[in-house]
């Protein structure tokens, strides 16, 4: 049985594969939950055994993608710290907050559980949680302009995306944007510097949904929301 | 997917043959057998996949619900678990092991979740729980129904409580919930804890009512409700003897001349020792009986006793006299001295006498009641009474003692202790009215107890015989470990395990066994031994060999297990000389003769014999109190157990374990012998030095009863058995003067069931050929295993006799006993048994047990007694050289509506059994480690501490210690007798000299240090908090957090210290960003603390935007130090103490700290030994219950920037099992990493240290109070909350820094359930403190949030 540890090249990437495919069907998910799309371009699929739900619309999977091919060299390095899924209302500030709040584990290694089956099981505790939180948040404004965006943590973002209601930030740790700008991952997708009134939210409530601690990843989720939604 | 399954299927398919033919060996055994591999397993899928095409089987690859019969698995997840709740899941041994059998084996026993946990022979658990024999006390003896109805009672009585037991669930409710009804109806607990002090004047006539106050522990604490204003007084010791004598004095009129009494002058002022804290074992045998009725031992007595409860008032213990013994001349600790200070005043013993009537006299001074230190409630008083009154038998008390002797046996002798005699007698002048002292035990715990149950047998059942122990040395008892467990209640353990002879007889089990041990050892080492009674053998066989040779040869069986077994052991040995009584029936007993013995009060024996007759007829009844009186004749009895009788009793209808007078009736002229341990041991060593002659192939299984592998010895002297036991007969015969029994047959059980019918006196071979007939017709019950229980559930299916039970198929007997019992029943019946004999054993568990004379008033006491349970158990587990990772905590309740006085003196009565078990993080055999995880079980399973009758630790799963055992020097060259004789001269030699006084600071000081200095300085309370505040390290924020125009307003100092932390972690960042900076060792080296310059640190601004964040704790991580367990003496550097910060601090801390600095210096290695931080209470909300109390106000409630917790606590965090168990975390350099404790003077450094750890180091899981895991957290947070009435600050911060801890952990989904669950706990608590409590801890909590996350919880 081989130990992976950190010093292995691919140990990062697995790491940072696993967690961007989960990320992209959590974000599908969160928009089909919090209703920020009609459900009507939601198609249910099944990944980590559970159903879920996927956006058909090709544009915005693109951009999804898109933004997570950006996302996975940050946490690759673990440079990411969190990620978070922000919805707008339609003046542009922000209602709710989905945070991936990531780290590594005590112990790195992948030793234990080669087929990360466990990962899995833990990861789909997440999507589960996801799936019911509306149970726990209040309804976002009924508003359909809700705007979306994707950006990146201290403040940057990807443009060209008016017609989104939501937004994806990344905070980063320390430095790490300085190096984002020379390793362009795709072109014409950079990310800029969120607006302080994109990342700021008025009397904040935050709602932990799941925490997991596995061998690879450590990693919890947690729901920001605007106390005064409307 | 369903093609590629039929592919996958083709394939194997395919496969199959040509594995087959590759292989050789294929059958069909597994035809039928469709597998599905789940996991990882051992062998690994592909191995089980051609295992299944040899055999026959099929493998799917993919799980088919329909198709798949068995689902093979090493472990899986417990969602998997739900998800194939239903399906077979097998170990893969199941495949490989019927492989090898060649045929399929029945998966039963394989499954890898099964419903039935544990193979439980019943007659296993019995023996486990038949340890009482107590050491009996005057002629009141155990019984034995009592014992072997034991587990019974738990297992058929009360589901609930079996299931407990055998499954170590969550905890009972049963005695708590049964018990409320019991008083309710004079249940006020309100005022009984608003104001103890009233209830003390105002005495209800209600008898229960005061049995209320000791059966409820918030009652307890109430009494120890620190006073401010009189923290010295002395005379606060004295409630809870007050409430003894309330609860004596039922009607009120009664009361109040006792009050009058009692306040008439010193003279009749009562007193009341902790005995169990200082008297010697023998002492408190003798003054037992009487203080057992004076003192109650809080349990109110039935009416019955109304005299005995008049002469409370008028009684005194004169104890002091022992007090040397356990107070010894303490040569260091102040903060020993502090300890004892509070309690020892004989300096003011004129103020005690005025304080202590008053209560009684002034309704509001309930100030004077309180109790700083309710953990040595009575010492001082015992002590000041011997000192100022050398007059201990007033005129009142002599009345008293008058109309008590009339029906108290006397006891026949008055001796005491060598070491305590002395002592005693100037304090004595009348030393018949001392007898009669009543001597407050307090839960006073002798006891009986059996090292390891399997020790135990039968036959070593006996009563300690009263009379006292100068006689018998004391086994395993090394002088320095005695020494250590002197202290405190610790004393008394060890006290009876140095004399108890029941006990010594049953290590004689494992004495001999190392013998046996030992003589292999040097068999090995020599080559050869010296066999004389196998030489004998030879020459005698030698004459005919010529002609035997070739006869005898065939006759000898193949392999042959002698039994040589004892005729009534005790019997014999004590008629060797006194030929007169041989051919009399005669018994063992410590009964000497009478037949009757008048009837203690409060006892009800035959209720007690009733249930233990019906239980064995009907064994699903309840408990019910007999309708009438009508045995009261037979309840007077003597209740003295016969350890063993001799044949010609037998015959009369007496039994082993009879009560005398019972058997006096039955056989009049039944003789009384009394025990001779000397004796016994003596024979017992002459014939296992007898068998040693013959061969070394022995396995001891008690003093009395060898087995023998005479296989070899046959083969080689081409003897027959019978030969060899007639030899082995006739030596013993000649060499002890008592007759032994010898059985054989091919194998152990078949030599066993042999004996039987080889006694008395004789020998008999089972032969092969014979043992189907012989065995068919035995009662079930003779096989080994088959206790009462199993032996009525067979009965229940009719099955009586062997021959029944070989028609019961092995399935069935599989089902109903579970895999192995079912299995072994199913072999034994046969006669079938595959037991080698085995002249090693390996010990599966070691524990100490006591359920004789507990009565706890105190959940302190209790404390205080499993802290030193659990140190006995580390001496035993240090003397096996073993260290253990499961702890079981076995308790003996009483059993809701039994008589709260048992029938036999100081028994146990009729109990619910109720065990609890935990796993630890680690091999231990410390039992620090030990008792915090025994107390906090024992917390878990909300006892009432006054019913509890026995305590037992056990720790299992045991692994060999990496160092040798302590004695492992000696046992090579001592011989059984040296280690048997030569163990009990040290211990006496340990007993009575200076040389074994305890150690200055008593291991398990049961009161925590600062809670002491606290108390004797109440006022230092707020120097307190604002050390506790300065206790904080600031966690720096990343730059990018932290509001820059907050920082500028700091002061400067802080600033830079802020900047300085930020460039440290950039520094560490990017190393920690090199691929190969993480160390991937689990290990990594200690960093280098940072001995910054240092300046004090100021509390950190109120509502900056810096995170602070408590210290928290320091662990150092030491690769090579597997011995070392992760306890971390929290003391910095002594050169790191600003003596400035030091100078201020209080006296005592300043004494305190020294002391500890001298401590560590000299013995940094055993720190967990001696560290006197570790002598603080143990961890635990639930603790708190006991603990001196600090009321709760919101208003004096920290400032929200102090987030922390006091240092007391974050020592009891350090001290918590869940931390000390942290792997292999250790500092090497102890001084180094106490930076967390100690804030005022260690702040310095702080700020970096912490932090710059926990990069580097995978931080310990945050606990609280030990707990990690989120299910044991509720069950601690709601019994902290149901159980205490008024939170107390500590136990609060102690919450708040646990959350904290999370919100830096990131685990805030366990805190978001956490602060739910108190939400719904504290709010719906009856004390609105409660409510008032929770805001406290969720703003703690928000400011903590909202400073990590910049939002605040949600919390609805």
């Amino acid at each position: 049985m081989t130990t992976l540890t950190r010093q292995d090249l691919n140990f990062g990437q697995v790491v940072a594969d696993i967690l961007c495919e989960f990320l992209e069907v959590a974000i599908h998910l969160i928009l089909y939950v919090r209703e920020v799309y009609p459900s009507g371009i939601f198609q249910k699929r099944k990944k980590y055994n559970v159903p879920v739900q996927m956006s058909c619309h090709p544009e915005l999977n693109q951009y999804i993608q898109d933004t997570l091919h950006c996302v996975k060299p940050l946490i690759e390095k673990n440079d990411a710290e969190k990620v978070a899924v922000v919805i707008m209302d339609k003046e542009h500030h922000p209602v709710e907050r989905f945070v991936f709040e990531i780290s590594q584990p005590p112990l790195l290694s992948i030793s234990s559980d080669t087929l990360l089956s466990h990962v899995e099981q833990l990861l789909r505790a997440f999507i589960l949680k996801i799936s019911v939180c509306d149970a726990v948040l209040n309804n976002n404004p009924p508003d359909s302009t809700l705007r979306q965006q994707w950006s990146f943590s201290k403040c940057i973002h990807p443009i060209g995306q008016a017609w989104c209601s939501f937004t994806v930030l990344v905070h980063t740790r320390d430095a790490a944007t300085r190096n984002m700008e020379k390793v362009q991952v795709i072109k014409d997708f950079p990310w800029i510097v969120a607006d302080e009134q994109e990342v700021h939210m008025q009397e904040p409530r935050l709602i932990p949904l799941k925490t997991m601690t596995s061998d690879i990843v450590k990693m919890q989720l947690y729901v920001e929301e605007r106390a005064q939604k409307t | 997917m369903a093609a590629k399954v039929s592919k996958l299927e083709e394939q194997f398919k395919r496969d199959a043959p040509r594995e087959k033919q590759k292989d050789g060996s294929y059958s069909d055994i597994f035809s039928g057998v469709s597998i599905y591999v789940n996991g990882y397993t051992e062998p690994s899928a592909d191995e089980l996949r051609r295992l299944m095409m040899l055999h026959g089987g099929h493998f799917h690859v993919y799980y088919s619900r329909s198709k798949t019969t068995h689902i093979i698995a090493n472990n899986l997840p417990n969602c998997k678990i739900q998800e194939l709740k239903g399906e077979k899941i097998i170990r893969p041994q199941w495949i490989t092991d019927s492989v090898k059998a060649g045929h399929l084996l029945p998966h039963l026993q394989y499954q890898l979740y099964t419903k039935h946990k544990g193979p439980i022979f019943p007659g296993a658990s019995l023996r486990q729980t038949s340890d009482t024999a107590g050491p009996s006390h005057g002629p009141l003896q155990p019984s034995v129904h009592q014992r072997l109805n034991l587990p019974q009672h738990s297992a058929q009585h009360s589901p609930l409580n079996r299931k407990e037991s055998t499954s170590s669930c969550q905890n009972n409710s049963i005695p708590n919930s049964n018990h409320s009804p019991l008083h309710q109806g004079n249940d006020q607990p309100q005022s009984v804890q608003q104001s103890s002090a009233v209830g003390f004047i105002n005495p209800r006539p209600s008898p229960t009512w005061s049995a209320l106050l000791n059966a409820d522990p918030r009652h307890r604490s109430l009494h120890s409700d620190p006073s401010p204003t009189k923290p010295h007084q002395p005379a606060l010791q004295t409630p809870p003897a007050d409430l003894q004598h309330q609860r004596a004095s039922q009607p009120q009129p009664q009361s109040n001349s006792f009050c009058n009494a009692a306040r008439s002058g010193p003279k009749e002022v009562d007193f009341k020792i902790n005995g169990s804290l200082q008297t010697s074992l023998e002492l408190i045998s003798h003054s037992e009986v009487n203080g057992m009725q004076k003192c109650g031992r809080g349990d109110p007595f039935p009416p019955v006793v109304k005299e005995a409860h008049l002469t409370n008032g008028h009684t005194h213990l004169v104890n002091g006299a022992l007090k040397p013994e356990v107070w010894p001349p303490v040569t260091d600790g102040p903060s020993v001295e502090k300890e004892r200070s509070p309690d020892d005043k004989p300096q003011s013993p004129p103020v005690q006498f005025q304080t202590k009537p008053d209560p009684y006299e002034f309704p509001h001074s309930p100030p004077k009641q309180s109790d700083p230190s309710s953990v040595f409630p009575k010492p001082p008083n015992a002590h000041v009474a011997s000192e100022q009154r050398p007059k201990p038998s007033p005129p009142t008390y002599h009345e008293a003692a008058g109309t008590e002797s009339q029906h108290l046996p006397t006891p026949p002798r008055q001796p005491r202790p060598a070491g305590s005699d002395p002592d005693q007698t100037p304090l004595s002048p009348a030393p018949r009215a001392l007898s009669h002292s009543p001597i407050r035990l307090n839960g006073s715990h002798r006891n009986a107890f059996s090292p390891e149950p399997a020790s135990f047998d039968a036959t070593d059942e006996t009563a300690e015989p009263d009379a006292p122990a100068e006689t018998v040395p004391s086994a395993s008892k090394s002088s320095k470990s005695s020494a250590h467990l002197l202290a405190q209640t610790g004393s008394l353990i060890s006290e009876y395990y140095s004399h108890s002879r029941l006990h010594q007889i049953s290590t004689w089990r494992s004495c001999f066994s190392e013998y046996v041990n030992e003589l292999h050892g040097k068999r090995k080492a020599v080559g050869v031994g010296s066999f004389p009674g196998k030489d004998r053998l030879r020459k005698s066989v030698a004459p005919h060999s010529a002609d035997s040779r070739g006869t005898s040869a065939p006759v000898s069986v193949k392999s042959c297990v002698l039994h040589v077994d004892m005729d009534c052991f005790f019997v014999s040995v004590g008629i060797r000389y006194r030929p007169e009584l041989k051919g009399k029936p005669v018994a063992v007993t410590s009964n000497r003769g009478h037949e009757r013995v008048p009837l203690r009060p409060g006892a009800r024996p035959q209720l007690e014999l009733q249930y233990y007759q019906r239980k064995r007829t009907h064994p699903d009844e309840e408990l019910r109190s007999p309708d009438c009186h009508a045995e009261q004749d037979a309840a007077t009895l003597s209740m003295a157990e016969i350890a063993s009788c001799s044949y010609e009793a037998r015959k009369a209808g007496v039994k082993n374990g009879m009560f005398f007078g019972k058997a006096k009736q039955l056989c009049p002229s039944l003789q009384s012998v009394p025990y001779d341990f000397e004796a016994y041991k003596e024979v017992a060593i002459t014939m296992y030095e007898t068998l040693a002659g013959y061969t070394h192939d022995i396995e001891a299984l008690s003093c009395d009863e060898v087995l023998i592998d005479g296989s070899a010895l046959l083969a080689e002297l081409s003897v027959k058995p019978e030969d060899l036991a007639n030899a082995i007969r006739a030596e013993i015969k000649e060499k002890t003067g008592c007759c032994a029994s010898v059985g054989m047959g091919s194998n152990i059980l078949l030599a066993r069931l042999a004996t039987r019918k080889a006694k008395p006196d004789g020998q008999y071979l089972l032969k092969s050929e014979e043992v189907d007939d012989f065995i068919r017709d035995l009662p079930v019950t003779s096989l080994p295993g088959v206790g009462p229980v199993m032996g009525r559930k067979l009965a229940a299916m009719g099955v009586r006799s062997c021959g029944d039970l070989q028609q019961v198929s092995l399935s069935q007997l599989q089902k109903k006993f579970g895999p192995r019992t079912g299995q072994t029943l199913f072999r034994f019946c046969r006669g079938l048994d595959d037991r080698p004999v085995r002249y090693e054993k390996e010990r599966k568990s070691v524990s100490a047990e006591m359920n004789y004379n507990i009565r706890f008033t105190e959940v302190d006491e209790a404390e205080s007694f499993l802290t030193n349970l659990s140190m006995e158990v580390q001496k035993r587990l240090q003397e096996a050289g073993l260290r253990g990772r499961r702890v079981t905590l076995k308790v003996m309740v009483r059993k809701v509506g039994a008589p709260l006085e048992s029938a036999k003196y100081g028994g146990h009565g009729i109990c619910d059994n109720l065990a609890k078990t935990v796993m630890l993080a680690q091999s231990t055999d410390s039992g620090q480690l030990i008792a915090a995880a025994v107390i906090r079980l024992f917390h878990a399973m909300k006892l009432q501490v006054e019913d509890v009758r026995g305590v037992g630790i056990q720790v299992q799963l045991l692994v060999g210690h990496p160092s040798v055992p302590q004695n492992s020097a000696g046992p090579g060259t001592r011989s059984v007798k040296e280690m048997l004789l030569g163990r009990g001269a040290s211990a006496r030699s340990s007993e009575g000299g200076p040389s074994s006084v305890p150690p200055a600071r008593p291991l398990s000081s049961p009161e925590p240090v600062p809670g002491t200095s606290r108390d004797l300085q109440p006022c230092g309370q707020t120097p307190k908090h604002s050390r506790a505040r300065l206790n904080f390290s600031i966690e720096v924020p990343s730059p990018s957090q932290v509001d820059r125009s907050v920082l500028e307003a700091l002061p400067a100092e802080l600033r830079e210290q802020v900047e300085r932390s930020w460039t440290d972690r950039d520094g560490r960042t990017s190393n920690h960003q090199l691929p190969g900076a993480r160390p991937s060792a689990p290990l990594p080296h200690p960093p280098t603390l940072k001995s910054r310059p240092t300046s004090p640190l100021s509390p950190p601004a109120p509502g900056g935007a810096l995170h602070a964040a408590p210290a928290g704790t320091l662990f150092l991580q030491i690769p090579n130090q597997p011995d070392s367990l992760g306890i971390v003496l929290e003391l910095p550097n002594f050169s790191q103490v600003d003596p400035d910060v030091f100078a201020a601090l209080p006296k005592e801390l300043q004494a305190e700290l020294k002391s500890a600095y001298n401590r560590v210096q000299p013995q940094g290695k055993i720190l967990e030994q001696t560290n006197p931080l570790l002598q603080l209470k143990q961890p635990g909300l639930g603790v708190g219950i006991s603990r001196a109390k600090r009321r709760y106000k919101r208003k004096n409630a920290v400032s929200p920037v102090k987030k922390g917790p006091s240092p007391v606590k974050t020592r009891h965090t350090n001290n918590s099992p869940g931390k000390a168990l942290q792997p292999p975390m250790k500092s090497r350099e102890p001084m180094n990493t106490l930076q967390a404790d100690h804030g005022p003077c260690t702040s310095t450094s702080k700020p970096e240290v912490p932090e710059a750890l926990s990069k580097f180091i995978p931080r310990p899981a945050p606990v609280l109070a030990g707990a990690y895991d989120l299910t044991d957290i509720k069950t601690l947070l709601r019994e902290w909350v149901t159980t205490i009435t008024e939170p107390m600050e500590e136990d609060i911060l102690q919450v708040v820094k646990y959350c904290t801890d999370l919100i830096e952990d990131k685990d805030l989904e366990k805190l978001d359930l956490i602060i739910k669950y108190m939400k719904r706990l504290m709010q719906k608590a009856v004390e609105s403190v409660w409510s008032m409590a929770f805001d406290f801890i969720l703003d703690n909590v928000q400011v903590v949030v909202q400073q990590a996350y910049g939002s605040t919880l949600k919390v609805a």
